[in-house]
């Protein structure tokens, strides 16, 4: 038990003794630390960088795609990633959805919680003398809003009676509320007449503010009946048509959403769909796959760097070696053991690098931030990739520094202690 | 003789270069008792430096038996010897070899680092003997910023510091003027006088003859052992007939 204690005392003093020691060598000899931390500080700051961008990319993507119901499929004529020309014209050809489709869904859909159509145009919305020109309308039901399309910020969304009797009631996105009613609350623009693409409308309701999605402004809109989007409005467009479920609902939901499409729109059971189920999932799937192949590249890019650091590290820890061959046999002649030499080198090659490390986090962090002020991307820094970082480093060191410490400890006392 | 300090008996250290073998040591016998100050003399080559590393367990030998403070060295695994080294030899050595970065209390706390003495009590037993040297006021000062006689005795305060049964030095004035040379060699007078053993490996007469004892060396022999005097002047004597 004595003994365990005292070897115990031993092992943390010779740990505490080599980390001093590879201090107090760092410090002897500045610029050669710096030199031979240089290549591991340039990998892991690569890293680092690249890593704190896309972890930013993630944090504002997903708070971007949270803006598209997590519950709802999309029908449409076209899916969201069409690869290729040719599926863009083959997706362009395809029949147009229409009433049928949104009738056929709101009656026979059970997974569906709500179902709204989505017709789309684009116009001017003016009041006075104000004028916003290229706004998207909107043509849609009741239900839109339980589809994930936002939240009503003052007044009321379109009513069953609106739809019904197609009444000239338009409910407005933040941006035109703004732009339209400058400097009031959202109240003031209710019961006010607003002109959409020339046709007079009355305020019903404002939608709150939802931000971006990829660059699209999803404020920029108002929301009309689509009874009276088709009347007034005209468009003989493509309807998309949100139709919302519960999450566990949502596998079913999609089969069920496929047969009745299939059979309203005739399909023939060898042809393939005729339209597409778009999903939130899809644009997280597309994502996750580029940022994958960029943290591959990221890490390939970082594990060649560290690699090449840590051949620079072997490289001045054998010459630090050989200069110190006499201090070894010093040591040795004192009483320390081959394994206290080896410690000794091995943490004085992982402390290296692991400064190493620290100082490309730092820088690396450093480049994410510069990134982030100078461009749209923005950059995060978790504290798990700054742990990753430094860590690494100290195992490179440690794998790079096993040989010359092998080496060190390896020496003969005799032959260390008359090297000249 | 079983209480014997060092007992080499028959010990043999061959070294084969270039396919031919060099008898380095062959057939050296001796026993060195408690409290001895006994000085290995020879010329280069005769064989003293290899004796030192064996008495120094740095080596060990082709044949032949070495018992140290009543320990067999002879078949000692590495670990077993450094530990050895670390408790009954303090080495003292002709070039100091202190480690430069570090200051003279660093360097002779280093001994007790290796036994894994807790820094409170390594701090108060390199601090006693520092000033056992007479360098209490040189404690903080790095190796560069001390004279050669001031290095030499950081060196065997180092040596003392882990209270050895033997003080080894190789050649411990070689590299000092004669005035210092004289200071450390009354040094190890004192710590003779205090009971120390220490066993000094040189090639100067004059060092040996100031030893109560010395032993020569020749081409790997024990050629003589006796009074420090009287074995130095034989060396002489050989130097100058031969």
């Amino acid at each position: 038990m004595r003994s365990f204690r005292r070897g115990l005392v031993r092992a943390s003093s010779e740990i505490v003794e080599g980390v001093r020691i590879a201090l107090s060598n760092l410090v002897g000899a500045r610029l050669r630390s710096f030199l031979t931390t240089l290549g591991i500080v340039i990998g892991v700051m690569t890293v680092i960088a690249i890593v704190a961008i896309i972890q930013g990319l993630n944090a504002s993507f997903e708070s971007q795609i949270s803006t598209l119901g997590a519950g709802t499929v999309y029908v449409s004529k076209f899916g969201w990633f069409v690869q290729g020309r040719d599926e863009w014209w083959e997706m362009r050809n395809r029949k147009d959805l229409g009433r049928r489709e949104l009738e056929a869904i709101q009656r026979e859909a059970v997974h569906a919680s709500a179902v709204a159509p989505m017709a789309m145009t684009r116009g001017p919305v003016t009041r006075a003398e104000k004028e916003v020109s290229t706004v998207q309308i909107i043509g849609t039901n009741a239900q839109y809003l339980d589809t994930g399309a936002g939240s009503i910020a003052a007044g009321r969304f379109l009513s069953e009676v609106d739809v019904d009797l197609s009444r000239n009631a338009v409910v407005l996105g933040a941006e035109i509320v703004d732009r339209l009613f400058p400097g009031s609350a959202p109240e003031a623009s209710l019961g006010k007449k607003v002109m959409v693409n020339g046709i007079p409308f009355t305020v019903v309701g404002t939608v709150g503010r939802r931000g971006q999605l990829l660059g699209m402004n999803m404020d920029a809109n108002v929301i009309v009946p689509y009874t009276t989007f088709r009347r007034d409005l005209g468009a003989k467009r493509s309807l998309n048509i949100a139709v919302a479920a519960a999450p566990e609902d949502l596998p079913a939901l999609e089969d069920e959403l496929v047969g009745i499409l299939r059979r309203v729109r005739q399909v023939p059971p060898d042809k393939k769909d005729d339209f597409a189920l778009n999903r939130q999932e899809q644009f997280l799937k597309v994502y996750r796959q580029l940022t994958g192949a960029l943290y591959g590249v990221a890490i390939g890019v970082g594990m060649i760097t560290l690699v090449v650091g840590g051949i620079g590290i072997m490289n001045i820890m054998l010459v630090s070696v050989t200069e110190r061959t006499r201090e070894i046999g010093v040591r040795r002649a004192l009483g320390a053991r081959r394994r206290t030499i080896l410690l000794q080198f091995l943490i004085e090659s992982s402390v290296v690098a692991a400064l190493g490390g620290a100082v490309g986090t730092a820088l690396g962090l450093g480049v994410a931030q510069l990134v982030a002020l100078l461009t749209p991307l923005a950059a995060a820094a978790t504290p798990s990739a700054v742990a990753l970082g430094i860590g690494f480093s100290a195992g490179v060191g440690l794998l790079f520094g096993s040989w010359p410490a092998w080496r060190a400890a390896r020496l003969d006392p005799v032959e260390a202690l008359r090297y000249e | 003789m079983d209480d014997a300090l060092i007992l080499v008996e028959d010990l043999c250290r061959h070294y084969v270069v270039g396919g031919e073998t060099v008898r380095a040591l062959d057939g050296v016998s001796f026993a060195i008792e408690r409290g001895e100050w006994v000085a290995i003399i020879g010329q280069s080559g005769s064989g003293k430096s290899t004796l030192m590393n064996l008495i120094g367990c740095l080596d060990t030998p082709t044949s032949g038996s070495y018992r140290l403070n009543g320990a067999d060295v002879q078949g000692l695994a590495d670990d077993a010897l450094a530990d050895l080294r670390n408790k009954e030899i303090g080495f003292v050595f002709q070039t100091f070899q202190l480690l430069p970065r570090a200051t003279a209390l660093a360097n002779v706390e280093l001994p007790l680092v290796y036994r894994g003495m807790s820094r409170r009590e390594r701090r108060a037993r390199a601090e006693a003997a520092l000033a056992a040297v007479g360098l209490t006021n040189r404690m903080h000062h790095r190796p560069n910023e001390l004279s050669g006689g001031q290095r030499q005795r950081v060196a065997i305060a180092r040596a003392l510091v882990g209270e050895p049964s033997l003080l080894l030095a190789d050649e411990p004035t070689g590299n000092l003027d004669t005035a210092t040379g004289e200071e450390i060699i009354r040094l190890f007078d004192d710590l003779h006088r205090r009971g120390h053993t220490i066993v000094l490996v040189t090639h100067e007469p004059r060092l040996a003859a100031r030893c109560p004892r010395a032993i020569r060396l020749t081409d790997g022999r024990v050629v003589g052992d006796g009074p420090g005097a009287e074995v130095a002047t034989l060396g002489a004597a050989r130097a100058v007939h031969g």
